[in-house]
């Protein structure tokens, strides 16, 4: 009892130094944020700020293009799990549940996707970005114009074809029983209708865990944006951030303040849906 | 009629998938490899070269440079995140109330984007008053600016790259501590058996298979280290930074060397699948994590 008292307590001092060294980058942001511009004159850390100028929060979004760059990365985030989870989810339901030629073939062919890294095949994918017929002033052919290059469809696309979300929603559905498909069957419901109407009401938590690790991923995306645009309209927050740095870089409050409001979605979202997200880094650690 | 339709469906289910993978992932698998023989830039289609790109590649020293910081960056960041996390993981799984608490702070730098986790450090490395310079100035340890000295710069990367992966290791770890039955310990605690004799009897070899895993995952993220290079250092100061991503950008996209830069990305590829398939072999078929 005494010995599990005592490592009790080693355990809540080790846990608390911990803590206080993960989140003390945190403060540093936040009091930063709040500092008057003459605090960094003198080249002296204050841990506290002596002026508290909340202000600095208004001036930081105002000294950018940030509702554009928040209106893309919503659109992004948003269209790009939308379409991954409804394109994923289907294609986990057929491998999981129908037979049909090709399957294994074409199952292992996918299988390789996970061993691919988006930085490794970026170069060949923006040259067919550039060759996407019919757009951006592209002919028939793919030739003449920018194709989905500075675009929206650059940046949520390529997002949709990352397997995991396949890999996991078959994982999900191949636990259900058969009994399942055959009852849905006798009232004389097709695949189609057999997965909306049975299957997809079921889906919820692997929508969920899908579904964070994909806006976690898209939102913070900075990769295929950095590649993909070339115009400040088309900046999503992460680069819209980078930029800020480079033309204000020295003036570290309003550079803390935007750190802070681009990282405030996903924060609050970690916070509200804590359990999901855990169980989402496991379910996607278990995938194969 | 029915059955010739329902012969059909399968396919077009996975049809929207199929076509977006084979577009964007597995066409440009099979070019990156034709490109990595041919000399196509931004101007012209280019011609077949043979391996004149890999001759290219072992005799350029940004990207040998490259080569070393990455696997420097991977050795020192996944190997103390690993440790840092199983560490707090087994404290966590003490039940201790405020566990929860506890595991939301650490994991929360993995929650930020890789340009929000710059800003950050760029500021607390910052010679104009930043928390770190300072702390280290005020015992007269550095006056330099740690990102921009070549001897520091790769070091102070390390850093972050560790601060962002601990919890990673933390939240898997405690998972599969979780699956340890108590019993185990308890017969050891009868046996008579210290708390540091049963961490390295039990914990340690049941967490084996969690361990390898963990491992696998930081090993291929961190050979794909970009964003926070990119952001704090550029790769500078005079390539002591740079990564194999950061070259198959440089190369690709700035001096617009499409065909070298896919030569880059095929040792990156290579690197990645390696280890992917040795995480395939070893793990068994049927996941035990759950």
């Amino acid at each position: 009892m005494l010995n599990n008292r005592k490592s009790k307590m080693i355990a809540y001092i080790l846990l608390i130094i911990a803590s206080i060294i993960m989140i003390l980058p945190f403060l540093f942001i936040i009091f930063t944020s709040l500092k008057g511009d003459t605090e960094f004159v003198s080249g002296q850390f204050t841990f506290l700020p002596k002026a508290w100028q909340f202000e600095n929060y208004v001036a930081a979004m105002q000294t950018a293009a940030w509702g554009t760059y928040f209106k893309n990365s919503f659109i992004v985030t948003f269209f790009g799990v939308g379409a991954s989870i409804v394109v994923s989810l289907l294609a986990g339901y057929t491998f999981a549940r129908m037979n049909f030629k090709g399957k294994n073939v074409i199952f292992i062919i996918l299988l390789l996707g996970l061993m691919v890294p988006p930085q490794a095949v970026i170069i060949p994918q923006f040259i067919i970005m550039k060759h996407i017929p019919l757009f951006g002033g592209n002919d028939l052919f793919g030739m003449g114009g920018n194709g989905w290059l500075n675009t929206y469809y650059a940046l949520i696309i390529p997002q949709v074809a990352a397997p995991v979300g396949v890999f996991l929603s078959r994982q999900f559905y191949q636990y259900f029983p058969k009994s399942l498909d055959e009852a849905a069957y006798m009232d004389g419901a097709g695949p189609i209708r057999t997965f909306i109407s049975v299957y997809l009401p079921l889906s919820g938590p692997v929508i969920a865990a899908f579904g964070i690790l994909k806006t976690v991923h898209i939102w913070n995306d900075f990769f295929h944006p950095l590649i993909y645009t070339n115009t400040a309209e088309m900046r999503t927050v992460q680069l819209g951030l980078q930029a800020f740095q480079g033309e204000f870089g020295i003036e570290f409050n309003l550079l803390m303040a935007a750190t802070l409001v681009v990282s405030i979605p996903l924060i609050i979202m970690f916070f509200v849906f804590q359990k999901h997200f855990v169980q989402s880094l496991l379910s996607s650690s278990v995938k194969g | 009629m029915k059955s010739k339709w329902n012969s059909i469906v399968p396919y077009i289910l996975i049809s929207p998938y199929a076509i977006i993978y084979l577009v964007f992932v597995l066409i440009p698998l099979i070019w990156v490899f034709y490109l990595s023989f041919t000399n196509q830039n931004i101007f012209s289609a280019g011609e077949w070269i043979g391996i004149g790109n890999y001759q290219k590649a072992f005799s350029d020293n940004a990207f040998l440079l490259s080569i070393r910081n990455t696997s420097f960056y991977w050795l020192f960041t996944v190997l103390p995140s690993m440790i840092i996390g199983l560490v707090l993981a087994v404290f966590m799984n003490t039940k201790i109330k405020l566990a929860p608490v506890f595991r939301a702070i650490i994991y929360l730098p993995a929650v930020m984007s890789g340009v929000a986790v710059s800003m950050t450090w760029i500021w607390l490395y910052s010679p104009i008053g930043g928390p770190i310079y300072s702390f280290l100035q005020s015992f007269g340890l550095s006056s330099k600016d740690l990102l921009k000295d070549p001897a520091t710069a790769l070091p102070a990367v390390i850093v972050v790259g560790i601060w962002i992966s601990i919890g990673f290791s933390m939240i898997i770890y405690t998972a599969g501590l979780q699956g340890i039955p108590n019993e185990l310990y308890e017969a050891a605690s009868i046996d008579g058996a210290t708390s540091i004799r049963k961490f390295f009897q039990i914990t340690i070899p049941l967490l084996r298979p969690i361990t390898f895993f963990i491992f696998i995952m930081t090993t291929i993220a961190s050979f794909q280290v970009f964003d926070i290079v990119y952001v704090m250092t550029g790769g500078g100061p005079a390539n002591r930074t740079t990564t194999i991503v950061n070259e198959i950008v440089r190369r690709g996209f700035e001096d617009f060397e499409m065909g070298y830069a896919a030569t880059l990305a095929i040792f990156l590829l290579i690197i990645v699948f390696v280890f992917t398939l040795v995480n395939y072999i070893f793990t068994p078929k049927e996941n035990d994590l759950n």
